[in-house]
């Protein structure tokens, strides 16, 4: 049901944005972005898909000067997407991790990130259960740390399992943990936080790209540069996060 | 050129015997255009390597210092963002306010971007641990202590934006420091082409022009009867070669002219007395009577016969006439005017010219080298002496052709033989032809 709903929105989407209308003859390049991960990339309140790494991705196709067609995917379908070949890169914020590198290719970092733990008071990291996004690097450390955990789709959904009581705590990027402190309905649970800066969780994040089109790498790079030094990148950043990412 | 240049070519300078040294040109003109060559080389590289330093420093000014320095700033705005946090956490109306503003305040201060300067990271750490301490409510002196912190993150903003335009100044002033370096090779090069190619004219002038000058000014005054063309020593071989070639053209030119001489000595002598030859007497005696003609002016001609030559000839021999032969040309050459003309005239005949003379004062021209003949026997080896006279018969040659003057001129020879020899006959004006 929900996935239909986020094919739903990305196929209006698709149709309606044409986004480079002067490449129009090159083939349009398939971006994987996600839905429902505020503020990174989400649905707003008029329906539009929009987040920092959709206008990101705005800014890059047009720094490159190509046409591209965002594709709504969750989080665990990126890395298999890209490494096969199905996008040709993900507008999505992946943590550099040496098991993602060997799969698929990856952009210089744009920013760098940590995570934070998000728990009813008194419940330790790794105590109670869990709620997290099904391919996430916080996931697979969670799992490498045998915790009790809730697998879920989007982050939303993680919200939803927090406010309902379905999961005790929950382990987040920190642009995400950003925005659900901002949730209501978070706020009234009095959650506590902390900082986790492992190795696992935090460090370099990256656009992850098609392995066999080195091109499209090397131009993503450039690209990279470019909107960081046009100021695109940062206003991008003033509009969807509270301080600059670095 | 010759042998033995070719072989001095083939080791590039050779000493002359002169103790110059001389060089072919090929080897000056081959030397010099590897100089040149090999400046434009110097420049090329150098002029390439300035390049290169700038492009790498636009590389790294891009690369590197461009986006280090929009880290700065975003650092920088970052202090800022933590110190309205922290405003927000201190002046938030609710518990939820404050949770939120401090929540942000430990994102910020956990951001590995923060740990990128130390002094940020010191103060940052400083501010989060004040802000997480008073957040449960500030006093008045926390109040004075988030000032002192607020002021230290307002500078330290500024500072770091700073920092940022500043390493991209002292990039730029580096690039700058290497084109001003580049523009002063370039200007150094370029004197030092046009030096070179001056100094370059200046030794063309010096091996090439200036003597092929004066070969063209020795050519022209070439003449066998002139002195030989003064050469002085060039350093080019093939110059040297020209004016050695010249000088041994003007010698030969000499030894022609000195034949040439002696040839028109030989074909207008006599060879006995030395006198004029009866051919070219003609010659000169009928340019005298045409111009006697021309301006009216008295001339007369005579031919003069020696008295009993055979006589001698057949007494004495043969070398005694042509001594007597001798004497008497010698004699007449000592009396006479400049402007008169002699010439032996065949035998022991002479035949005269004189200019501007009338027939009677020819006669005393006559009467007095008679005398003098008289006067001055021919002493023999053996002590005897030869006695000799002339007759002579002169003729007015004013009007008349050389041919008519001298036919009267020897009708009065005649009559002087007819009178006893010895004496002078001027033949009787021609009467006009009717």
């Amino acid at each position: 049901m929900l996935k239909k709903a986020i094919l739903g929105v990305f196929v209006i989407f698709a149709m309606s944005a044409p986004l480079a209308p002067a490449e129009a003859a090159e083939r349009a390049l398939r971006v994987a972005v996600l839905s429902h991960s505020p503020p990174m990339s989400y649905v707003d309140a008029s329906g539009e898909l929009t987040g920092f790494n959709v206008e990101i991705m705005l800014a890059l196709c047009d720094a490159m000067a190509v046409r591209c067609e965002p594709v709504g995917v969750t989080l665990d379908r990126v890395v298999d997407g890209v490494a096969a070949g199905d996008f040709d890169f993900a507008a999505v914020s992946l943590l550099a991790t040496p098991e993602r590198r060997a799969r698929v290719a990856m952009t210089k970092p744009y920013y760098r990130s940590f995570s934070v733990w998000f728990a009813r008071p008194a419940v330790k990291p790794g105590a109670g259960r869990v709620g997290l996004v099904r391919g996430g690097a916080q996931a697979r450390y969670a799992q490498g740390h045998g915790w009790a955990t809730l697998m879920l789709d989007t982050h939303d959904a993680v919200i939803a399992a927090l406010a309902a009581g379905t999961v005790d705590a929950t382990l987040l990027p920190m642009p995400t943990a950003l925005a659900i402190q901002q949730d209501v309905r978070i706020r009234a649970l009095g959650l506590t936080t902390t900082v986790v800066q492992d190795a696992e969780l935090s460090g370099d994040v990256c656009l992850s790209v098609n392995p066999r089109d080195p091109a499209l790498l090397e131009r993503l790079n450039e690209a990279i540069d470019q909107i960081k030094r046009d100021g695109r990148f940062d206003r991008a950043n003033s509009r969807f996060i509270p301080f600059r990412l670095q | 050129m010759t042998v033995a240049d070719e072989r001095s070519g083939q080791a590039g300078g050779h000493v002359a015997p002169g103790g110059q040294r001389r060089w072919r040109a090929g080897t000056v003109f081959g030397t010099l255009g590897i100089v040149f060559a090999a400046l434009m080389v110097i420049l090329v590289v150098l002029l390439a390597v300035d390049q290169q330093v700038v492009t790498a420093v636009a590389a790294r000014l891009q690369g590197e210092t461009v986006p280090w320095t929009l880290e700065r700033q975003r650092l920088g705005r970052n202090l800022e963002a933590l110190r309205l946090e922290g405003l927000r956490v201190l002046t938030a109306r609710d518990a939820g306010g404050r949770d939120e503003a401090l929540f942000v305040v430990r994102m910020l201060a956990a951001q590995p971007g923060v740990g990128d300067d130390p002094r940020a990271a010191e103060l940052v750490a400083e501010v989060e641990g004040f802000l997480t301490r008073v957040a449960g409510g500030a006093g008045r002196s926390d109040m004075l202590e988030w000032e002192a912190l607020s002021a230290r993150l307002r500078l330290l903003a500024d500072d770091l934006s700073v920092e940022g335009g500043q390493r991209v100044t002292v990039e730029l002033e580096r690039m700058t420091r290497v084109m001003r370096l580049s523009r002063y090779k370039l200007m150094v090069s370029v004197l030092l082409m046009a030096a070179f190619l001056g100094s370059s004219l200046f030794v063309l002038r010096w091996l090439l022009i200036l003597p092929l000058q004066r070969i063209r000014r020795e050519l022209s005054a070439l003449d066998g009867r002139a002195a030989p063309p003064d050469m002085p020593l060039a350093t080019l071989a093939e110059i040297r070669a020209v004016g050695d070639a010249l000088v041994r053209f003007h010698a030969t030119l000499r030894e022609n002219e000195e034949v040439r001489r002696k040839l028109e000595h030989l074909a207008t002598t006599d060879g006995l007395t030395g006198l004029c030859n009866r051919r070219h007497f003609m010659g000169l005696a009928a340019d005298e009577l045409a111009r006697a003609a021309r301006y009216q002016r008295p001339i007369s001609v005579a031919i003069a016969d020696l008295d009993h030559f055979k006589r001698i000839n057949d007494s004495f021999g043969h070398a005694v006439g042509d001594q007597i032969l001798q004497g008497f040309a010698a004699l007449v050459g000592d009396t006479l005017r400049q402007t008169d003309r002699v010439c032996r005239y065949g035998g022991e005949e002479f035949a005269f010219v004189f200019p501007e003379t009338a027939p009677d004062e020819a006669a005393r021209l006559a009467d007095r080298l008679r005398e003098r003949l008289a006067a001055a026997p021919l002493l023999l080896a053996d002590g005897r002496q030869v006695a000799v006279t002339f007759s002579i018969g002169l003729a007015d040659a004013s009007a008349g052709t050389l041919e008519e003057g001298l036919a009267q001129a020897d009708r009065a020879l005649y009559a002087a033989k007819a009178r006893g020899r010895s004496c002078t006959v001027v033949a009787e004006p021609r009467r006009l032809q009717p």
